[in-house]
């Protein structure tokens, strides 16, 4: 696809703008984390919101699981998104050559993050200075706009070479492999590959004995899928056996006396049931 | 002479907290929390923007104040939401310690206390709120918006940020409230039953949507067909239907589950292994 330069800068500065964590603050930990909104943003800029939702739905099964914790993490999925979709959209891109793109880009970009956060320390520093001459104004400058000019500095003009130079040359490079088999092994591996997403999920919530649930659900949709039953229903039905699920675990544990007074029927004490 | 130091002292009071107080410093955290984040100290800067407020409000003599601000730029990570409970504590033992520093009392709130309080909570809060509302809660969010998204639709992105994002800022009010006016008991309410039982039933969510999602999305079947004469075929993926329906897209799965559980979560390697067997398959027309 073709990306001209208000493109690719529009594009890096919405990068920065999750990167830097400055975009409503708190929000920014799910765009960071997921690939769905970079690629919206990524479809609206290069105007085509379909294809790039679609191709972004794709990355998402993949790095469905991922996240940060303590902070750190050995990729950045906005980043990546936001060089995969351009390059993706117009050339009929597969979600596995997006993720192709996307996985190399994405550890790059984590990179920048682990720079950043070296540079912060001697924003730190200028931090402690402030709040030793109890001066609020710089405090309140080094904790919130300083990071995020250096932010700047560091990601936007990366990400904007990448885009206007990268995205020509990667899309041209998948043309050319049209029509050969190995189409159709992206295509295998593309529909393969969301199990990673899974199966990361499934081992970050832990928990091994409710896998159980995971297999109920998983041959219930294959059973019931000519039915299409959407995924709020889903979610519903999940909600509720795992709500009926805790109950009755929790009322095991329950003595049967404390069951039996909190009954509705009037149980008569000492009454002899002479049979 | 005895007015003079009456009215010193009067005016060194701290004046009082509100619950206001308490919201305001949770936006602040909201707002500031990872911007400066360093390896140094990770999220300080951010606890001590958002708590400047309420020490000016806590601190009116200038060496107080200063040493107030120095004690909470300390090292300190935690989690964005959860941590809005450390947030409402140090208000709260903030608050105690200027009323026996200013009235000359015995200080029992010591930079120790506060800062030792602050830092085994932060772990165990970053935890615990990291599984619950990045590891869990998203991804249920973002399942149940897949389908638009990959229809081509916007409100897929939308739907999951707007309501993950909301949800966050709306709950870190509670955490904040719970730490501000509980003090140190506000652990025993995130410890306690009925956090196990929420955290139960998200944790079974989480893994039913999961196979739903698998179930959808996983898309694995044998193209593998071998005509045996006589006008019969031997097709693998109508066998495979017969035996169990879904069965190569859950083996993917529960291989790399027990990948995982064996060999640690090496992503990386999984999706090299996994892209070369699916690759290879697919090359010679098994897949």
């Amino acid at each position: 696809m073709e990306i001209n330069m208000l493109q690719a800068f529009l594009i890096a500065t919405w990068v920065w703008l999750v990167q830097s964590r400055v975009f409503f603050g708190g929000a920014t930990v799910t765009l960071r984390f997921s690939p769905l909104m970079t690629g919206l943003v990524s479809g609206i800029i290069m105007g085509d919101v379909t294809q790039a939702m679609i191709i972004t739905a794709g990355l998402q099964m993949i790095y469905m699981g991922t996240f940060a914790p303590g902070g750190s993490m050995p990729s950045e999925p906005s980043i990546a998104t936001a060089i995969a979709v351009p390059a993706a959209i117009g050339s009929g891109l597969d979600p596995a050559a997006a993720f192709a793109i996307a996985l190399p880009i994405g550890i790059l970009g984590s990179y920048l993050q682990q720079i950043r956060f070296v540079i912060n320390t001697f924003v730190v520093h200028m931090t402690d200075t402030a709040a030793e001459k109890l001066n609020f104004r710089n405090l309140m400058i080094h904790a919130n706009i300083t990071p995020v000019v250096i932010a700047w500095i560091l990601h936007v003009p990366v990400i904007f070479a990448a885009l206007y130079l990268g995205v020509p040359q990667i899309t041209a490079a998948i043309e050319t492999l049209e029509g050969t088999p190995a189409i159709h092994v992206l295509e295998v591996i593309a529909g393969g590959l969301p199990a990673i997403g899974i199966a990361v999920t499934i081992y970050v919530i832990g928990k091994k004995q409710y896998l159980v649930f995971f297999l109920l659900a998983y041959f219930m949709s294959v059973i019931f899928s000519d039915l299409g039953i959407t995924m709020v229903t889903w979610a519903i039905l999940g909600t509720l056996l795992a709500a009926i699920f805790v109950m009755t675990k929790d009322s095991k544990q329950e003595p049967a006396i404390a069951v039996a007074n909190s009954s509705a029927i009037p149980v008569a004490s000492g009454d002899d049931n002479d049979f | 002479m005895k007015q003079k130091v009456n009215t010193e002292v009067k005016n060194l009071q701290p004046e009082e907290l509100t619950r206001r107080d308490a919201y305001i410093a949770w936006i602040r955290w909201w707002f500031c929390n990872t911007i400066p984040q360093s390896v140094e100290r990770f999220l300080a800067p951010a606890l001590t923007w958002a708590l400047v407020p309420i020490l000016r409000k806590l601190y009116k003599d200038d060496e107080m104040l200063k040493s107030a601000l120095k004690r909470q730029m300390l090292f300190f990570n935690t989690q964005l939401t959860f941590g809005g409970i450390i947030v409402g504590l140090m208000a709260s033992m903030e608050k105690e310690r200027a009323r026996q520093e200013v009235n000359g009392e015995e200080i029992t709130m010591t930079d120790d206390l506060i800062y030792n309080t602050k830092a085994g909570l932060m772990g165990a809060l970053a935890g615990v709120g990291d599984a619950i509302d990045s590891g869990t809660i998203q991804f249920i969010l973002i399942a149940i918006f897949l389908p638009f998204a990959t229809e081509g639709a916007a409100i897929g992105a939308l739907g999951p940020f707007l309501a993950f994002a909301g949800y966050q800022f709306l709950i870190g009010f509670y955490f904040t409230k719970l730490g501000f006016e509980m003090g140190d008991k506000a652990t025993t309410v995130v410890s306690g039953p009925m956090m196990t039982k929420v955290i139960e039933l998200l944790s079974i969510l989480g893994l039913f949507m999961m196979g739903i999602l698998g179930a959808n999305f996983v898309r694995v079947n044998s193209t593998l067909e071998v005509y045996l004469g006589n006008e019969n075929y031997f097709n693998l993926q109508e066998t495979l239907d017969r035996i169990l329906p879904g069965l190569l897209p859950l083996a993917v799965i529960m291989g790399l589950y027990f990948y995982f559980v064996k060999k640690g979560m090496k992503i990386t390697t999984a999706m090299g292994f996994l892209a070369i067997v699916l690759g290879v398959l697919g090359f010679i027309g098994i897949l």
